[in-house]
């Protein structure tokens, strides 16, 4: 009793242990149809994934139903594809049906149907990948270029047209990490260009049906591109040696110009030029000598030194031939005045001249003539009278316009008178010569027994500053006024200087009468009547020395024009129109018939030939002055 | 000056001795045209019919995604084709010979024309307006394809018959004997709707696939080259 009880409850255990145990055994999970491929379009595969097996042994089965046909099939071939895969073969494959494919899976408990799956077998081709696959290396004009060929996938039947494959290769070098992808299309060939000299190149190729899916890659065939860098290289090379020549050029051009681009690029700055300036005087820091050297003996000047130094760069040479020749026998004491006599150009420039020579070559070529002579020692003393100036601008003094009538207008004086300079050099030396040579031309011109000689120099200071002053032109009239009452001032002082050395050397064997003052009538225009209208210079009547006063009035002669014995004509406009004849007598006699207070000098030539200057000029130094008052 | 007269005469030249020579082509090759080469008939075809599959599986898979579930499915399980005996698979085709695959692709042909038409009428007059503008349009086109590319296989295949590689086949088969009278009502489930439009484009789409494949073999059979 006691043994079939136990007997009992063993079974008891036996049946329920597992349910204690809590095991459970169900029927299978449903599988799933994971893909179906076919290779070629002629097979094809299916695969699926079963489901839980539910503890106990499953197995699975394929059915399948073709289209418009209620038959069912089983899967012919389990295992060719593998596990859990259906094989059709060609003999099962129809092309264009449409399978209805469900994947079951049994146990002992039950089982399980997956969800059918329709397949048309022309829409699941996915081929294999091409085969016997080809890459070379091949030159087109010395450049290398990669040709890949493949066959393709030797299930795929393209020969008959059963299957239109289209291909697909990627290339890349062997350290990089993206593919270049470039499609084929139905060609089995393909180049490829551009390569890296020396690099390492991978190729893989692959196909697909028109509708279809893409094969897998096919091995990667590995190429070594060989290296023309050489070829490169030289080229380099080529270019640097040519580079390297080039900039060789160039720097030997530089340096041969250096010089010049210096002075195109950075052009000199002109430093200061003091004359008498010492640069290692100031460097040895002895300040007294720099400054002593600096300082011009001479400046400001006091003397008549140097000043023809100081006019000779704005003298303006123009010199006829005559007139050289002229003034040159000027020099020679025993030259003549003759020869002096009718030159018809100027001693001057022409061009400073208030083209004086032009108004009165026709009528007064004495005049001229006269008026050189009368230049070169006036010239002289003004001049020197100018340096006294302030204010006077020494180029406009000296300065010629050919244009300008008178460009020495400024001081109301005919610019000629610096350049009679210019071809007497020998004046400019020292204040000596010139004063030798202002005597000399005096003398010459009173050495001929034609010349006049002037009266006595008790009159020459009371002259004072007298002035010829061949204004010719209307051109700066204006100018005249303010400034020749200044110049006639100084004038008359550096006259009186002359004078004064004209004085010392009287007994030299000159006639008193060279020594007379130079006087100076300005003249302030011509009329067109050929007549040089001047202007007299009120100056300190009466005195003998010292300076002389200022005019007190502006009282014009007018020359009325040339006789024929040379002479001036001066007529006397202020009062009356009378006729100057040219000598002293009768200009003292017309000096009488003035004004008191007008005292005219007049500065009359006395003999044509000499005392008349070629630029018409009237020469102070050879006229009769008489000091009236 | 000189150099823009030297340029111009240039393109002058250029334009003279590069025209492009134009002459009308014709199949049959009657005087004064050009009459294409067997190869080129061939690959204007295969092209065209590939083209054709291409509209109408855009045009199915448009249709496709307002059918949940139904995936790939034919309502009626038939196309009204189905008279027209196919070949298949490979083998099936190579048997059956140059002159039957052309009639067979012939008959393909000719039995979609008509309901193509249909269907364009049919989904413009679709209440649902499930269709846009880029499916009318294709439905239009294929309908039109259809008839090209049936007068350029007959074309494609009396030339070769000229050249003699194609041998006396049935001649233009009428569709009527192998294929319903009314086609598209063919495919009508009750009222006309759109389940009635995807299948036939399913249909459509198999059998240009087949007329495409056909023609790829016809061509390799009969010009073995460099594609085949």
């Amino acid at each position: 009793m006691k043994k079939a009880v136990e007997l009992v409850l063993l079974l008891l255990l036996l049946f329920f242990t597992p349910h204690i145990m809590g095991k459970r055994y169900s029927p299978p999970g449903k599988p799933t149809l994971t893909r179906c491929r076919s290779p070629e379009k002629e097979t094809f595969t299916c695969w699926w994934e079963p489901g839980s097996d539910g503890g106990l042994p499953t197995t699975h089965a394929l059915y399948y139903r073709k289209e418009s046909s209620e038959r069912v099939y089983e899967c012919p071939d389990y295992h060719t594809a593998g596990e859990n895969s259906c094989f059709f073969n060609k003999n099962d494959t129809s092309i264009w049906v449409n399978y209805n494919i469900t994947v079951v899976a049994t146990n002992t408990l039950g089982s399980a149907f997956s969800d059918p799956v329709d397949v048309d077998v022309v829409y699941i081709v996915k081929p294999n990948p091409p085969e016997k696959q080809t890459v070379t290396i091949m030159e087109d004009k010395g450049w290398p270029f990669l040709r890949v060929s493949w066959e393709p996938p030797q299930k795929a039947d393209t020969r008959s047209g059963w299957i239109t494959l289209i291909y697909e290769l990627r290339v890349k070098l062997e350290e990089e990490n993206e593919w270049e992808m470039h499609l084929a299309g139905h060609q089995k060939t393909f180049n490829i260009f551009s390569l890296r000299s020396g690099g390492k190149y991978l190729v893989e190729v692959r196909c697909k049906p028109d509708h279809g899916f893409w094969s897998e890659w096919s091995s990667t065939s590995y190429i070594k591109v060989p290296d023309y860098f050489h070829r490169e290289k030289s080229v380099w090379i080529l270019l640097t040696i040519f580079s390297a020549f080039i900039f060789l050029i160039l720097t030997w051009l530089l340096h041969m110009n250096s010089r010049s681009l210096k002075n195109c690029i950075l052009p000199p700055v002109p430093g200061p030029k003091i004359k008498g300036f010492d640069n290692q005087l100031l460097k040895n820091g002895k300040s007294d000598e720099i400054f002593s050297a600096l300082m011009v003996s001479n400046f400001p000047p006091t003397t008549s030194s140097n000043y023809e130094d100081l006019l000779v760069e704005y003298l303006e040479v123009y010199v006829p031939v005559e007139q050289e020749l002229m003034q040159e026998e000027s020099k020679d004491l025993h030259g003549g005045c003759l020869k002096c006599e009718r030159s018809t150009s100027d001693s001057d420039s022409g061009r400073g001249s208030c083209d004086s020579h032009t108004l009165l070559m026709d009528k007064c070529g004495e005049t001229k003539e006269e008026g050189r002579h009368t230049d070169r020692a006036s010239s002289r003393m003004l001049t020197e009278a100018q340096r006294h100036q302030k204010g006077w601008e020494k180029d406009t003094l000296t300065y010629a316009h050919g244009d300008m009538v008178s460009p020495d207008m400024s001081n109301g004086r005919v610019k000629t008178w610096p350049s009679v300079f210019s071809p007497l050099p020998q004046y400019s030396s020292n204040p000596l010569d010139k004063q030798s040579s202002l005597e000399m031309a005096k003398q010459h011109c009173l050495s001929t027994s034609s010349c006049l000689t002037q009266p006595g120099h008790s009159t020459k200071e009371a002259l004072g500053p007298s002035n010829w002053d061949f204004c010719l032109g209307n051109k700066q009239p204006h100018l005249l006024h303010p400034q020749t009452q200044v110049g006639r001032q100084l004038q008359a002082h550096s006259e009186v200087n002359i004078s004064n050395i004209g004085r010392k050397q009287a007994p030299a064997g000159l006639q008193s009468p060279a020594l007379r003052s130079t006087e100076y009538v300005e003249v302030q225009r011509v009329n067109e009547e050929d007549l040089v209208l001047l202007q007299p210079v009120v100056s300190g009547c009466g005195r003998i020395e010292g300076y002389p006063q200022m005019p007190k009035g502006k009282d014009y002669s007018k020359v009325k024009g040339v006789d024929s014995d040379n002479m001036l004509l001066l007529q006397r406009e202020v009062m009356e129109e009378d006729w100057w004849t040219g000598n002293c007598y009768t200009s003292s006699t017309v000096n009488t018939t003035q004004k008191p207070t007008a005292c005219i000098h007049t500065a009359m030539p006395v003999q044509g030939d000499m005392a008349l200057a070629m630029n018409g000029y009237v020469d102070t130094a050879t006229m009769c002055t008489l000091p009236t008052c | 000056m000189t150099y823009s007269l030297l340029v111009a005469c240039g393109l002058v030249y250029m334009e003279l001795s590069m025209r492009v020579v134009t002459a009308p082509i014709c199949a049959y090759g009657q005087a004064g045209c050009h009459a294409p080469s067997l190869a080129d008939l061939f690959e204007r075809v295969i092209q065209q019919s590939s083209r054709m599959h291409g509209i109408s599986s855009d045009l199915h898979s448009e249709l496709e995604q307002y059918f949940f579930p139904r995936k790939n499915v034919l309502g009626k399980h038939k196309c009204h084709t189905y008279g027209i005996l196919t070949p298949d698979d490979k083998e099936n085709a190579q048997r059956l010979g140059r002159e039957q695959l052309t009639d067979v692709i012939l008959s393909l042909l000719a039995a979609w024309s008509d309901p193509l038409s249909q269907l364009h009428r049919s989904m413009s007059q679709d209440q649902n307006q499930n269709f846009n503008d880029h499916s009318y349009s294709k439905a239009l086109e294929i309908s039109d394809m259809v008839h090209e590319l049936r007068e350029g296989v007959a074309i494609m295949a009396e030339k070769m018959k000229l050249l003699g590689v194609l041998g006396n086949t049935m001649g233009y088969i009428s569709p009527e004997s192998l294929v319903p009278s009314s086609a598209f009502t063919f495919y009508k489930q009750g009222e006309l709707n759109s389940v009635d439009h995807h299948d036939l484009l399913y249909c459509f789409r198999r059998d240009s696939n087949k007329v495409k494949n056909y023609l790829q073999i016809l061509k390799c059979t009969i010009l073995p080259g460099l594609d085949c």
